[in-house]
């Protein structure tokens, strides 16, 4: 299983305001918020751990059905700026994200192994939706493959997991 | 509680984040503010606190997690409001 989600910081900045009261306690823990509080780049860190917690959550979402909000109980390890894990309810994701030309870009997998696995598609594939989870036909072998799309702003990415 | 007169209270809050106005126009309960009028998940906060400062209500995690379409939220705006009688 695997998940991603982008981040266009500029748009970031202009569609959300993280400092209004009340917004930093619904989405993170009291760790992630002291993490915000003492980093020389807040911006940065309130996105980047966002970022994990939505690629994490469409792996939860995919492996147990569940649908919902609830962005606090998804719980960012934070290792630094690039590695790290999220927890929620006794599941353990590994997270990758990579800060350049203004956007975040995490990937999540359930199986760390999975990294060396993963490959980006091409955005002309024909995506195919099953209760709002994407996936392709593969072109070789006709299976369903699943995959992770994520877009925010003028980016979008796709990954698959290859064998 | 008259419902038609929150769904419109709920509609002028989540205008401002919406990002898909055909939805918007023909909402109903079975309205998702993610699937059918394209909010952004960071914004859903912003509609959540939105709905606290209009109704002075609180609005635990339990609830939040259900808060993804127009019906939960009216149940949630509904119970938290007869809460505080």
């Amino acid at each position: 299983m695997i998940g991603n989600d982008i981040v266009d910081l500029d748009l970031a900045s202009k569609e959300s305001n993280w400092k209004r009261k009340g917004f930093l306690k619904k989405i993170f823990t009291i760790n992630e918020q002291k993490l915000i509080a003492s980093t020389e780049f807040p911006d940065v860190m309130v996105w980047n751990l966002w970022s994990r917690k939505e690629a994490a959550y469409k792996i939860y979402n995919r492996e147990t059905g569940i649908r919902g909000f609830f962005p606090s109980q998804l719980e960012c390890v934070y290792q630094n700026a690039i590695l790290g894990s999220v927890l929620i309810k006794g599941r353990c994701y590994f997270t990758q994200s990579t800060i350049k030309n203004n956007t975040i870009y995490t990937i999540a997998v359930a199986n760390k192994e999975h990294f060396r696995r993963i490959k980006s598609i091409n955005p002309s594939i024909e995506i195919l939706k099953k209760n709002g989870i994407p996936f392709i036909i593969d072109s070789n072998s006709m299976l369903e493959k699943p995959i992770s799309i994520t877009h925010h702003g003028k980016y979008w990415k796709g990954i698959q997991l290859i064998d | 509680m008259n419902k038609e007169q929150t769904i419109a209270e709920l509609k002028n809050i989540v205008k401002p984040y919406i990002a898909n106005q055909e939805a918007f126009d023909t909402l109903t309960e079975d309205t998702d503010f993610i699937n059918d009028l394209k909010i952004n998940s960071a914004n859903l906060v912003d509609v959540i606190l939105d709905i606290e400062e209009k109704y002075d209500i609180i609005i635990d995690n339990e609830a939040m997690e259900r808060m993804i379409n127009v019906k939960a939220a009216l149940e949630i705006i509904e119970t938290k409001l007869s809460e505080k009688m």
